[in-house]
């Protein structure tokens, strides 16, 4: 019976675990700084993804860091001071990763 | 003539297929191990753009005792970004040499070269895959299989988080004793981790693993 109910409390954590990660990805998409940059990118429906756009965009000397959130499928993008990258600049590198852009939006 | 057109793909008109992402992000370094009923592999690629890869292929088939060892291109042909899924079409071919103790064979080295196109579409909850490949070793084999996966992951993880799929394969080899094998297996992926482990309708257990960085 021990067994038992320490299977159930495991499984019931494990899909328990991806609602608590999307609240604290949604908290950090709300708290990003004026200045960053959001991205609509299409293609965006796995880690793996994600993953490919935070190694491209992590070369950029510009880039402090991004989120990528895969549920609107919009990356942040969060800029050191004083420092940007322009909208062409941005398409490429999400290009290079293998995916398109939809939109970008800056803030004013 | 075939060999001919094995040539010029090992001269850069190569292919690759597509579970498991042949290619990776541009710096990505991929290695990978698929093991069933009838073979043990290991593949070992980098990718210099997100359109193509290369790398090191090694086979062993067990039931003529084949090895193979090659160089293997794998590129993305074309891929189909939408808003909510995505799509892609590989070709991913490998030169080398297949070796054989197996019977008659008795040492047999002979040149070996595969090929085949992969086609995948998923979005964040359903998935389906088709993979084809032609092989030639020389006096050693010769055979062409085809497969063909669907997938339902039972819910959206977001990044980080794990991820779970549970698949159905189907693999087809038109000469093989068994011409068709059914695989219902789970995937499992987390960070740079790619699990999958099932068992085939004759009980043969299929285990594979990704590392992705």
């Amino acid at each position: 019976m021990k067994k038992f109910t320490l299977l159930l409390t495991v499984i019931t954590m494990s899909f328990a675990a991806p609602v608590l990660a999307e609240e604290a990805n949604l908290a950090a998409t709300q708290a990003a700084d004026a200045g960053d940059v959001r991205v609509s990118v299409n293609g965006l429906v796995c880690d793996f993804c994600a993953r490919a756009l935070e190694k491209v965009f992590g070369k950029q000397d510009e880039v402090e860091n991004i989120n990528v959130n895969l549920d609107t499928k919009i990356i942040t993008v969060n800029f050191k001071e004083g420092q940007n990258l322009d909208d062409e600049t941005l398409k490429t590198l999400i290009q290079d990763s293998g995916y398109n852009v939809e939109a970008i939006n800056r803030d004013e | 003539m075939r060999y001919m057109l094995f040539a010029l793909l090992g001269m850069g008109l190569f292919i690759p297929p597509a579970f498991a992402r042949p290619v990776s992000y541009p710096g990505g370094v991929t290695a990978m191990t698929m093991n069933d009923g009838d073979k043990n592999s290991l593949h070992l690629h980098y990718s210099p753009t997100a359109k193509m890869s290369l790398g090191y292929k090694f086979e062993y088939w067990r039931d003529n005792e084949m090895t193979i060892n090659a160089v293997q291109m794998n590129n993305l042909l074309k891929r189909w970004n939408k808003p909510d899924s995505q799509a892609n079409l590989y070709l991913k071919s490998g030169v080398g040499v297949a070796y054989s103790d197996y019977g008659d064979f008795d040492g047999e080295t002979d040149i070996a070269a595969f090929t085949g196109i992969a086609a995948d579409w998923e979005d964040r909850r359903r998935f389906i895959s088709y993979e084809n490949r032609y092989t030639e070793a020389g006096d050693i084999d010769d055979f062409f299989m085809q497969s063909a996966r669907v997938g339902w992951a039972p819910y959206e993880g977001d990044y980080g988080d794990l991820h779970t799929w549970l698949m159905l394969q189907v693999e087809h080899k038109p000469e093989g004793d068994d011409h068709y094998t059914v695989t219902p297996l789970v995937r499992l992926f987390k960070d740079v981790h790619l699990v999958e482990a099932g068992m085939n309708n004759r009980g043969e257990i299929l285990f594979n693993y990704v590392f992705r960085y």
